[in-house]
């Protein structure tokens, strides 16, 4: 028994003494995971010499855990797949400004923070994918999120469940520009159009209107992208030629649109390597990589989208509404997604 | 003389100390009782905590009954009856504890959705036009249900298995002589006999149930969990949503104290230690067809059919899982695994030996408080643990030693042990009841006394006790997943990491490798369990298993 004990503190104690420090190095909290991420983080490597640690999770915890660490943590900068995120973290003011002329230069100004706290690494847009032998063109020409409350088109709506902050961003940006009030009745009308208990990721939406389960689907841009390449398999890619994609609300205000972003953390133990690694990420070699893999849309101009993506529209009409917003309104909206029953 | 003095009050220190470490995180989680409350709350009051908690009362009694109906019935057949396919069956029906109910779950809808494999296989077979939908859909409570069920039965055919294995067989033969029918030899005596043991199992099972985020969650069922997570992900409210935790381990105190009053004063240990040889009743025709069905139906359910599917997935999507990073992933799996069942196996050791041994009331009171760890969900209990490390660096660690406890192994090591105490713990409880005090008795009247009677009578007799609770650790271990998530270190994957990484955005077709690999790694210690099942066995077996 001694003896176990006698080992067992030693085993301990190799643990605590097995943490490593590096001096060229760079350290990721991110809820982004791609695989083709991991590629473009090693050729930054190569490039420069800094080494890339990584810890994925969900975004949220990953928040929790920088703030429980304070200033012994180690994160230098946070990624995250929804503008709500960056928000939250900005007015804690867990972010330090970024500075980088060449990211200012890039970079439109809605695509970052007020003073550069966090910067958007891709855009996405939330879309409506439709079958296009139920609905005509001229039906969906002018169709916007407004008009989706309308009951003709009762039991011909699918989307994913308010759990998801794809919706709660979409829902904020609608309580943004019309108010509470306004917005629960709309929400009303469009629950009522369900044609099914939400359900599924993204992509499952699209595959239900591939296969007539309903008319209309709610779903992020580039999950068609990545459905038509392929890359998912024979059956996604048939599902996807099934549908057409529309941007809602070109008459109004515009698509939705939100961001994947990152930030660099106010004790960022290694800042300079920090900036130098999203200078990298913003660099056109790299929003190519991006744009050309996860078949979002690129946030630096002069890069254009993947061809897969800009066969639906090169130069679509988009919502400005700035997406701090989104996560200033994000519990009101989950609380009146609730109150209106949307699981 | 001095060494004794000093071994006597450490014994009485050292694991008051370990206790409080291990503690304090739930601790934390439950402390939120104490602060504010927001206006969140009349808001989930009036809209959503009623659906809650039907949800989950749904769940929870569901699951309770269909394990209780697989794992005791395929128990009680299996250590009665002589039937087709018995020997392979006997170890055979552990294998879905493998399989985390998340990973049921996802293959479940990619079988059963209206365009799954197994639609599109009925519509291929006998070519049905596309609209036609032969399986209902397991996207709601009872798809949630049977997945649940399916996967953790093992725990109470595990414990009953091994009860009606030490079931002293002459009652049951004096009840069969006395006139009872075979199902009143089973309700009346053979039942009520492993009554602890079973109710222990299913214990494990509610709580695993109601700490679940991962198959509801893919399901979209509002229960409880996915309440607490909507409330901190979407309202931005951490602090309620710990409450809403801490609401969820009262409840469940509430039951364990039930369960504990319900049989306080009963002994279940056999007057005398008769075990006669066990003679199996040989079953032919249609009820040997039964017997084979009623085993072969929760094994196939719950292991088979997810395997073929993850196959499938792993076949045409991504073979190329299994590199050197595989080999790393599964070897930081097996590493942590093994550590943390080591400590939490030695620790729920240590602890029901203090409390029998020094009948200590503030240990027992520790040890049922530290028990509710495994009902805590994996994020909130990470969220404990890691406040309780950042203390410790702020005001120990980095202060005296230069040292950050956050985002080392340990932090995972203390999650881990806190989440699978209650294993161990109810495990070696259970293996205690079977040990009578007449042999302490005699062993302190020989002057075997604190860790020599541990160690050279007690140890010997749990021996199968210790190595089940280590094993059983390991492998809930290797499916852990969410606070591994976020506790652990730069770089560092485990197998579990890696299967959500894809699985958490649907990306089942390149999750179905690691999800593989968690399933193979897991088995390595259901297969020596159900080894030391078959040896455990008092008094006999041993050579006929030994031929095997």
């Amino acid at each position: 028994m001694k003896n176990l004990l006698k080992t067992m503190s030693f085993v301990l104690i190799g643990i605590l003494a097995a943490e490593s420090i590096f001096a060229n190095e760079v350290n990721l909290y991110t809820s982004r995971h791609y695989d083709t991420d991991d590629a473009l983080y090693e050729d930054f490597t190569n490039e420069t010499g800094i080494k890339v640690n990584i810890i994925s999770g969900k975004g949220k915890a990953l928040m929790q855990r920088i703030r429980s660490e304070g200033r012994n943590s180690l994160a230098d900068i946070f990624i995250t797949v929804d503008a709500a995120n960056l928000w939250k973290l900005q007015k804690d003011n867990f972010f330090q400004s970024i500075s980088s002329n060449k990211i200012q230069k890039s970079v439109p100004a809605n695509l970052r923070g007020p003073n550069n706290e966090w910067v958007a690494l891709a855009k996405r847009s939330r879309v409506i994918f439709y079958d296009s032998k139920k609905i005509s063109k001229k039906q969906i020409r002018k169709l916007s999120y407004e008009d989706l409350a309308d009951p003709k088109w009762k039991g011909k709506i699918v989307i994913r469940s308010s759990n998801n902050i794809y919706n709660q961003s979409l829902v904020a940006s609608l309580i943004a520009n019309h108010g509470v009030e306004e917005t629960e009745k709309w929400a009303k009308g469009f629950v009522a159009n369900f044609a099914r208990k939400p359900q599924g990721n993204d992509r499952a939406q699209i595959i239900a209107i591939a296969n007539g389960e309903a008319e209309i689907a709610i779903a992020n841009s580039y999950y068609i992208g990545l459905m038509l390449s392929g890359k998912k398999g024979l059956e996604q890619k048939k599902a996807a030629q099934k549908v057409s994609l529309h941007f809602p609300s070109q008459a109004g205000r515009g698509t939705h649109i939100n961001i994947s972003g990152a930030g660099i953390l106010k004790n960022a133990p290694n800042s300079l390597n920090a900036t130098k690694l999203l200078e990298f990420l913003l660099s056109n070699k790299a929003q190519k990589h991006i744009i050309n893999n996860t078949y979002e849309y690129p946030v630096v101009p002069v890069v254009r989208p993947n061809e897969i993506m800009s066969q639906f529209g090169k130069n679509f009409k988009e919502d400005q509404t700035s997406v701090s917003e989104y996560g200033k309104f994000n519990p009101e909206a989950v609380r009146l997604m609730d109150r209106v029953g949307w699981k | 003389m001095i060494s004794k003095i000093n071994s006597l009050d450490l014994w009485k220190i050292i694991p008051i100390i370990i206790f409080i470490i291990f503690v304090s995180p739930v601790a934390i989680v439950l402390f939120s009782l104490t602060g504010e409350y927001s206006e969140n709350w009349l808001h989930l009051i009036e809209y959503v905590l009623t659906g809650y908690i039907i949800n989950s009362l749904i769940l929870v009694i569901g699951v309770s009954l269909l394990t209780l109906v697989i794992g005791v019935g395929t128990a009680w057949l299996i250590s009665n009856y002589k039937f087709s396919g018995k020997r392979f069956f006997e170890w055979a029906l552990i294998l879905p504890l493998a399989v985390p109910p998340y990973i049921l779950a996802y293959t479940f809808t990619g079988l059963f959705d209206a365009y799954g494999s197994a639609n599109n296989l009925i519509r291929d077979i006998f070519s049905f036009q596309d609209a036609y939908v032969f399986f209902p859909s397991v996207r709601n409570i009872y798809g949630a249900i049977i997945v649940f069920s399916f996967t953790l039965y093992p725990y109470v055919y595990l414990a009953s298995r091994m009860a009606f294995l030490n079931q002293s067989k002459s009652i049951l033969e004096s009840g069969k002589v006395l006139g009872l029918s075979k199902l009143k030899v089973f309700f009346n005596l053979a039942l009520p006999m492993v009554r602890p043991a079973v109710i222990g199992g299913l214990m494990l099972v509610i709580m695993e149930t109601l700490s679940d985020f991962g198959a509801v969650d893919h399901f979209a069922i509002e229960t409880f969990t996915t309440g607490i997570f909507r409330t901190w992900y979407g309202m931005y409210d951490l602090q309620t949503a710990m409450q809403l935790a801490s609401l969820l381990l009262i409840f469940i105190t509430f039951f364990i104290l039930i369960e504990r009053f319900s049989r306080k004063d009963i002994s279940y240990v056999g007057s005398s230690s008769v075990y006669g040889e066990i003679k199996f009743i040989e079953v032919f025709g249609i009820n040997n067809l039964l017997c084979f069905g009623a085993c072969g139906i929760p094994l196939f359910i719950g292991f088979i059919l997810p395997i073929i599917e993850l196959l499938n997935w792993t076949y045409n999507y991504k073979l190329d899982f299994f590199t050197g990073v595989f080999l790393q992933n599964s070897f930081n799996t097996i590493y942590l695994a093994l550590l943390a069942a080591l400590i939490c196996s030695i620790t729920a050791l240590l602890i029901n030996f203090s409390i029998r041994f020094k009948k200590n009331k503030f240990l027992s009171f520790l040890s049922s408080f530290l028990t509710l760890g495994y009902a805590v969900p994996g994020l909130i209990l990470a969220i404990g643990v890691m406040k309780l490390l950042t203390y410790l660096d702020a005001n120990l660690f980095s202060y005296y030693f230069d040292l950050i406890l956050t985002g080392s192994i340990a932090g995972l090591i203390i999650a881990y042990i806190i989440k699978s105490y209650a294993l161990a713990s109810s495990i070696i409880e259970s293996g205690y009841q079977r040990i009578g005090s007449n042999i302490d008795d005699v062993a302190i009247t020989l002057k075997n006394t604190g860790l020599k009677l541990l160690g050279r009578v007690h140890l010997p007799l749990l021996k199968t006790s210790f190595l089940t609770s280590i094993l059983l650790v390991v492998s809930e271990v290797i499916k852990e997943l969410p606070a591994t998530l976020i506790l652990r270190p730069f770089n560092f994957d485990t197998l579990a990491v890696s299967t959500y990484i894809y699985a958490s955005e649907e990306r089942m077709f390149e999750a179905a490798a690691p999800a593989i690999a968690i399933v193979l790694v897991g088995l390595i210690p259901i297969i020596f369990l159900t080894r030391m099942i078959r040896e455990s066995r008092p008094g006999s077996q041993n050579k006929d298993t030994n031929n095997a």
